[in-house]
């Protein structure tokens, strides 16, 4: 039975899951537009995103585009496959309703 | 862990409303540039070739494609940076190739069939830009399919019904079209 994982539960790392799992497999997105996207701060978005990283869920590549720092964000295998389980616990709960 | 059902149907609503808005937000942001400035470019070209002598259009027609073709790579650029694809950096270099193929081939069908009129040309050629726009949507990303087809239904519907008002039907209905297509997709969708 698929278990909740409570990582991936809290309100903002949900969201960044479910806007990375919603990419194609091995896509990445910068910071500056899920920051956006989510309408969070940058720090806020920056410590979320270092616990899913630190849990092995999210892989951060931190590169330079034209002479520019940039950070993208992408969700690991490990990852979905975490995130596909939680929406599965979800499910389960909301169907004993 | 604990959740009661009520924060479960929550947090399945936020995911469902987070899913929806990146892919909606992925999917467009590339169409609704490129949609607008084809139908720019369409719109004035088309009306050109209507109303204005043939020496005049094809200076008009030159104009705006490279106006066109100049924006949508710096604005295409731009919209690009927020998603990096290893599959489309990858092949890169195919995707390229496979326009410069089908440009080629679309020069050879138009030197092998000889067409009477610039009608029969600018269908042949609409019909090979969106066999193209078809060819990378469905390898690439299928959010970028769909509208090559009404658009092609379009152009052969004025093609075939309307030949004395071919132009005109392509640069208010199909180069209009793409531009409200484009609006919408930005502002609504």
């Amino acid at each position: 039975m698929a278990e909740l994982n409570e990582t991936i539960h809290q309100p903002v790392r949900l969201r960044v899951m479910a806007a990375l799992v919603a990419l194609e497999a091995g896509n990445e997105v910068d910071f500056t537009y899920l920051r956006n996207l989510l309408e969070v701060t940058d720090g806020n978005l920056g410590a979320h995103l270092r616990k899913l990283e630190e849990a092995g869920y999210i892989a951060v590549n931190k590169t330079f585009v034209e002479r520019k720092p940039r950070t993208f964000v992408a969700a690991t295998a490990e990852g979905r496959q975490v995130f596909q389980e939680h929406v599965a616990a979800l499910e389960s709960i909301v169907k004993r309703k | 862990m604990n959740v009661s059902p009520d924060e479960a149907e929550e947090a399945l609503a936020a995911i469902q409303s987070v899913t929806q808005k990146t892919r909606r937000s992925i999917a467009s942001s590339g169409a609704h540039i490129y949609l607008i400035i084809t139908g720019a470019v369409w719109l004035v070209g088309f009306l050109s070739t209507q109303f204005l002598p043939g020496e005049i259009t094809i200076a008009v027609w030159i104009g705006v494609s490279l106006l066109g073709s100049a924006l949508a790579v710096l604005l295409g650029n731009r919209m690009g940076r927020r998603v990096r694809s290893p599959f489309a950096a990858a092949y890169a270099m195919r995707i390229g190739l496979f326009w410069l193929l089908l440009v080629l081939y679309a020069v050879a069908v138009i030197a092998v069939a000889r067409p009477t009129d610039g009608k029969q040309v600018t269908m042949l050629v609409i019909l090979f830009t969106m066999i193209g726009q078809l060819s990378m949507g469905l390898l690439l990303t299928f959010s970028a399919t769909w509208w090559a087809l009404p658009i092609t239904a379009l152009a052969l519907a004025g093609y075939f019904l309307l030949p004395d008002l071919f132009y005109l039907w392509m640069a208010i209905l199909v180069g209009g079209g793409m531009i409200a297509l484009g609006l919408y997709i930005r502002w609504r969708w």
